[in-house]
């Protein structure tokens, strides 16, 4: 059983004292999104992926750290999409969205994906820039933190991208201005794709885009 | 889970082929299993089905 104890892990909240900046910006939009239960709730920028991701996913779609599966189930149904998988490291998150009726792995980021399988991945990543003195060891922190830049997660993603993404396929990211928009653009590009933002909206703290990656060298 | 997710699933740490085991399915042709094993047909590492989900995460990553 590898997953004993989450249960207590994932209601105890050890918030620490200190206001930097980051945090105020982060515990702004931990309240704004009724951040309190373990799994990363329906937010606006779910609702902006789920927009672009309905118009855009095609054959087999991954929602990498689908969290409560509601952008997933989105595209299930109103898509063209052929399948609709949901992963998460969060087992709270991956049983939220098999109960939502999207097929749930427990994976870390694109690791358990073969080769060239996904025709469309779809990332929410947790962006927010991170001091590391004031993580919040949760799966609330997990959700939420992309270490000190801001993106600890979005990095690893993109390197591993081009390996599971098929050659004709599309990756939707979701980038906040919060997490340096030109540096994700930069990353994405050396990587070996074309970046095109199909969506953006701004908000209080920060406007969000969706970027759609394409293969490069890909000839349609 | 769908028994044709070994077509998109493999495994984390060198993406060779899983074998599966059930140990509970649903009723019906198209039953999904409910239980079981996924093993790596190369490096021999076990992944559990509990739930009907998949726990595709690397040992050092599973708590």
């Amino acid at each position: 059983m590898p997953e004993g104890d989450d249960e207590a892990d994932a209601t105890e909240s050890a918030g620490s004292a200190g206001s930097t900046e980051s945090k105020d910006t982060r515990d702004a939009l931990a309240e704004r999104r009724g951040l309190d239960a373990p799994v990363y709730e329906p937010a606006e920028d779910s609702g902006l992926l789920a927009s672009a991701a309905v118009e855009h996913a095609r054959g087999v779609t991954l929602e990498v750290g689908t969290g409560s599966g509601w952008v997933a189930e989105q595209v299930r149904r109103e898509g063209d999409a052929t399948r609709v998988l949901g992963s998460d490291v969060n087992p709270h998150a991956c049983r939220r969205a098999r109960d939502r009726g999207v097929e749930a792995v427990r994976v870390d980021l694109l690791a358990a994906f073969r080769d060239g399988a996904l025709d469309t991945v779809l990332f929410n990543p947790p962006y927010l820039p991170t001091d590391p003195d004031n993580e919040w060891d949760d799966w609330q922190e997990v959700a939420l933190s992309g270490g000190e830049s801001g993106r600890k997660l979005i990095e690893p993603f993109l390197d591993d991208l081009p390996r599971a993404l098929a050659p004709d396929g599309v990756a939707l990211l979701l980038v906040s201005s919060l997490t340096g928009f030109a540096d994700v653009v930069e990353y994405a590009v050396d990587r070996g794709f074309d970046a095109e933002t199909v969506a953006e909206e701004s908000y209080p703290f920060e406007t969000l885009s969706i970027l759609a990656l394409r293969h490069r060298d890909h000839e349609p | 889970m769908k028994e044709s997710l070994l077509d998109i699933v493999c495994c984390p740490l060198d993406k060779h082929d899983l074998e599966l085991e059930v140990t509970e399915r649903e009723e019906g042709e198209e039953g999904e299993i409910i239980a079981g094993t996924l093993t790596c047909t190369d490096c021999g590492e076990t992944y559990p089905i509990e739930d009907g989900i998949p726990n595709l995460l690397p040992p050092d990553m599973r708590e």
